[in-house]
């Protein structure tokens, strides 16, 4: 039981992670569509969101935060990934959000120090 | 982004080995195409966009607002005058200009205001407006038509008998009006009947008389009876009237009241001071150059001391200051002149007539061989020429009384540019070769004179004006010869430009003086 206090306290806890990515996701984008002009900007803040949020969680992690938008252009996408660490303590999330005219795909790995 | 992250960690946990295991791979995103979308998109067509690699400029223009100005003219008639004056009021103005006459400003303002209006008055005059720019170019046209002389009128001797126009004279006041002097010129039939019987044509007479028993009479007009002074033509200057010559033409140039000269039958031209207190003193110098005698005799209106003379078969122009020859002469013409005349606008034209009916026109600046223009009048001799103050209208008289008017091309009969100064500089030069000529002659009888007796017998002979026959056949011959040679050099001269360097003039002439003296007949010249 103290383990698992303790480990909630310095576990990678999926949901949590992934609802703030979500979040994050939406201040920043919204329903905006597609424009090639804004793309940079929109990527830029939805990494930095989901790292000040995951930072203000206090846990001792070293995060990754990845994110992709993609023109739903009528192309596919896939992408994978693979890790070598401490798959006790460390672990990875992957959101999907779309709207009407685009993908974005944000990935956190968070690894325990 | 400033994000810091302060964590706690357990010592003993610090330094501890990782225990890594790898994760397998996983696939994060699967998004499969859908080609249905693309139909959304069209594709964007190429375009050419020119591209520059230049500094970003920006351009801007500014207008200051619209200032709408018009011109409208003011024609001030009358005004300025106080409310309480009625300008229609004839008193009250005068009332008050008085006023304002007496107030003490009013001769400052008046004198200032007059600079004002000079001012603007010479502006206006600052520019002739009615000037013309281009004359040069009607001149040039001009001179590259022929001349020309058109006869307009001719006036008969209303008498049966014929008689010569002996002269002519135009109105001064450039009138219409002609008079021509009639007379029998049979054998020495006296002059005086010549007033009698003139005419005055519509469309002049002289002070001077003469006659041919070699006397110069001084009429008064308002005396006609007695001449008031006698000068006796003798060129020995003792008033010898059997040596006396007789006189045909008078030569009286308003501008030098007291010098006037006589041209004589002997083919001399005697110039006289009429001031002079002894007859000895009257006769100046004189001029010996004709053959025949002097029909006509005229000094040239723009140069005086130029003068025109007329006689056997040459035309003569003289200087003044040249007592030995003339300077200038035309070559022996086909049949005698009878009278000649410088036109009055242009210094360098005069006019000639001849005993076969032709009336010459000669323009030494243009062509000094032959005449510029040669009219036919009549068959019968001219003997007499005028021509008419503005240099268009000339008048000859013929043998058989009839006057003939003609008019002159205006190419000859209007001042052409540089005219006076080309015929100054043409004067001067003949008038200078003539001076060292004169000078070399001078010379070569001094020397000769110093050499021999012999010589200076000659030279008494000479004097006494009996010579050797021998010596005077010699003498004619290298005469002959040297003016021949000077006349055919001069012509050749003639032939280039007018404008020639004088000194090389001067060298050459030189040149040909010592040719002529020696009889040589090489008659070939150098022209360096």
């Amino acid at each position: 039981m103290d383990d698992y206090q303790m480990e909630e306290k310095t576990a990678f806890i999926v949901e949590e992670v992934s609802k703030i990515m979500k979040d994050s996701v939406e201040t920043a984008i919204g329903e905006n569509s597609y424009k090639h002009s804004r793309v940079n900007q929109w990527t830029t803040s939805v990494v930095e969101q989901c790292l000040i949020q995951l930072s203000k969680l206090g846990k001792p992690f070293k995060y990754i935060v990845n994110c992709i938008i993609m023109q739903k252009n009528g192309a596919g996408l896939q992408t994978a990934s693979t890790c070598f660490w401490d798959n006790n303590t460390d672990g990875s999330c992957t959101v999907r959000w779309e709207n009407e005219s685009m993908y974005v795909i944000v990935s956190v790995f968070g690894l325990a120090i | 982004m400033e994000i810091t992250h302060v964590y706690a960690k357990l010592r003993s946990e610090f330094g501890r080995q990782c225990l890594f295991s790898d994760r397998p791979e996983e696939v994060m995103v699967d998004i499969h195409p859908e080609p249905s979308l693309a139909s959304q998109f069209i594709l964007k067509t190429r375009k050419d966009q020119g591209l520059q690699a230049c500094r970003d400029m920006s351009e801007h223009q500014v207008n200051t607002e619209r200032f709408e100005s018009n011109s409208c003219g003011m024609n001030h008639v009358e005004g300025g005058w106080p409310k309480d004056i009625n300008p229609k009021d004839v008193e009250q103005t005068i009332r008050f200009r008085k006023k304002v006459e007496k107030e003490e400003n009013y001769i400052n303002c008046l004198q200032h205001l007059g600079s004002v209006m000079e001012h603007c008055i010479k502006q206006n005059n600052a520019i002739d407006i009615y000037q013309q720019y281009f004359e040069e170019d009607e001149e040039l046209e001009e001179s590259s038509e022929l001349p020309s002389a058109k006869t307009i009128n001719i006036l008969r001797d209303p008498n049966e008998v014929k008689r010569t126009i002996t002269s002519l004279s135009w109105h001064p006041d450039g009138g219409r009006k002609l008079a021509a002097a009639y007379c029998n010129l049979g054998f020495q039939k006296n002059p005086k009947d010549m007033s009698l019987d003139s005419y005055i044509w519509e469309i002049g007479g002289s002070y001077g008389r003469f006659n041919h028993r070699g006397m110069v009479l001084w009429w008064d007009v308002r005396k006609l009876s007695e001449p008031t002074e006698r000068l006796v033509l003798d060129p020995g200057r003792e008033g010898n009237l059997d040596r006396a010559l007789g006189a045909i033409s008078l030569e009286f140039e308003p501008t030098m009241p007291t010098k006037f000269m006589v041209g004589t039958e002997q083919g001399l031209v005697v110039s006289c001071n009429r001031k002079a207190k002894t007859a000895a003193e009257k006769i100046v110098c004189t001029y010996d150059g004709h053959h025949g005698p002097i029909y006509a005799l005229q000094r040239n209106p723009f140069f005086p001391k130029n003068f025109l003379t007329v006689g056997d078969w040459t035309a003569r122009i003289w200087s003044e200051d040249i007592k030995e020859s003339s300077i200038m002469w035309t070559k022996y013409q086909m049949s005698y002149l009878m009278d000649a005349c410088w036109s009055p606008v242009r210094p360098s034209v005069f006019f000639t007539v001849k005993m076969e009916g032709v009336l010459d026109i000669w323009d030494i600046l243009f062509k000094q061989s032959d005449p510029s223009l040669s009219v036919k009048v009549s068959d019968k001799a001219l003997y007499s020429l005028r021509v008419q103050d503005n240099g268009q209208l000339v008048a000859c008289g013929s043998q058989n009384g009839e006057a003939t008017l003609l008019e002159i091309c205006s190419g000859l009969s209007t001042l052409q540019k540089n005219e006076k100064s080309l015929a100054a500089a043409m004067f001067e030069r003949e008038t200078k070769r003539e001076k060292i000529l004169e000078a070399r002659q001078r010379e070569i009888r001094l020397k000769e004179r110093s050499r021999s007796e012999q010589s200076r017998e000659d030279e008494a002979g000479r004097e006494d004006g009996e010579d050797n026959l021998e010596q005077l056949i010699a003498r004619a011959e290298n005469d002959f010869y040297s003016l021949v040679e000077a006349e055919m050099r001069r012509r050749e001269r003639r032939e280039e430009t007018p404008q020639e360097n004088d000194v090389c003039d001067e060298r050459e002439v030189q040149n040909g003086v010592e040719n002529g003296k020696t009889g040589d007949e090489t008659g070939n010249t150098d022209l360096s």
